[in-house]
């Protein structure tokens, strides 16, 4: 039974520890949610990745977005511009993945990422550095 | 940031959405430090609000009509994921903004890390009524 409650329990707890990384770090938790089920609960690539999706069509990250909101640290107008263009490029990303093979999307997904970590990561060093200099 | 920019940079996180089954937000976070110059905290707030809106139903659609997708193990992530949300949330307005960028940037590190990770498969694991 690949999908037994026990292995639902499991599936329970990595989403709570995920639910932690999301409002820490204002992300939707699909990036640490698709990895953890492929490597915990053997998923498939696309499977993790749909049940994913699924994941994130309720608003999880509300009471995340209270908290910030009520420190003042939201830009809602910028927010509601960024929206329709997510919405539509979805659906084609959502075509393209189906095609490619689940081990390349992993791997491009992890590059992706791993340039966009190390970037941040660097960043406010780099800044403070720049500061420090002058 | 002008906002034809920004509807474009939308479009284009939509794209990664659509790819990786994620959210966006760990795309939008980094955009609008970088590209509009907020703040981490101010970036982060902000792509918690565009997470609000199920933004991924178009891609879902598309896994769903492959039957990529375990729909009951996906509404148990999203309540675990809620109430995690709330604990972090609180954890991170209390931080301070250049160390937060700096965590997120390992946080983005682990996750690429673990997903680079080559697995097996099981096969059919996860599959629903299987």
């Amino acid at each position: 039974m690949p999908d037994s409650n026990a292995n639902l329990i499991g599936v329970f707890a990595t989403a709570c520890v995920v639910g932690v990384a999301s409002g820490l770090f204002g992300v939707g938790g699909g990036v640490l949610l698709v990895p953890l089920l492929v490597l915990l609960h053997h998923y498939s690539q696309h499977r993790a990745q749909g049940t994913s999706l699924v994941a994130l069509v309720p608003p999880t990250g509300l009471l995340a977005f209270i908290t910030y909101y009520r420190a003042h640290e939201v830009n809602v107008r910028i927010g509601l511009l960024i929206i329709p263009g997510v919405l539509i490029g979805g659906i084609l990303g959502g075509r393209l993945a189906v095609r490619l093979s689940a081990g390349r999307l992993r791997r491009v997904f992890a590059c992706i990422l791993f340039v966009l970590g190390t970037w941040e990561f660097l960043s406010p060093l780099v800044h403070s550095t720049a500061h420090a200099a002058r | 940031m002008h906002w034809l920019l920004i509807v474009v940079l939308g479009f284009a996180v939509g794209i990664l959405v659509g790819i990786m089954g994620i959210g966006g937000g760990i795309i939008v976070v980094p955009a609008l430090v970088h590209l509009s110059g907020m703040d981490q905290h101010l970036a982060q707030g902000t792509s918690l609000f565009i997470i609000l809106f199920p933004l991924g139903l178009g891609a879902l659609w598309v896994y769903w009509k492959k039957r990529e997708v375990n729909l009951r193990a996906g509404i148990v992530c999203a309540i675990g994921m809620l109430a995690g949300g709330y604990l972090g949330g609180r954890i991170a307005v209390d931080l301070d903004s250049a160390r937060l960028e700096s965590a997120f940037g390992l946080f983005l590190m682990l996750a690429a890390i673990l997903l680079w990770r080559r697995v097996k498969p099981t096969p059919n694991a996860g599959a629903e009524n299987a």
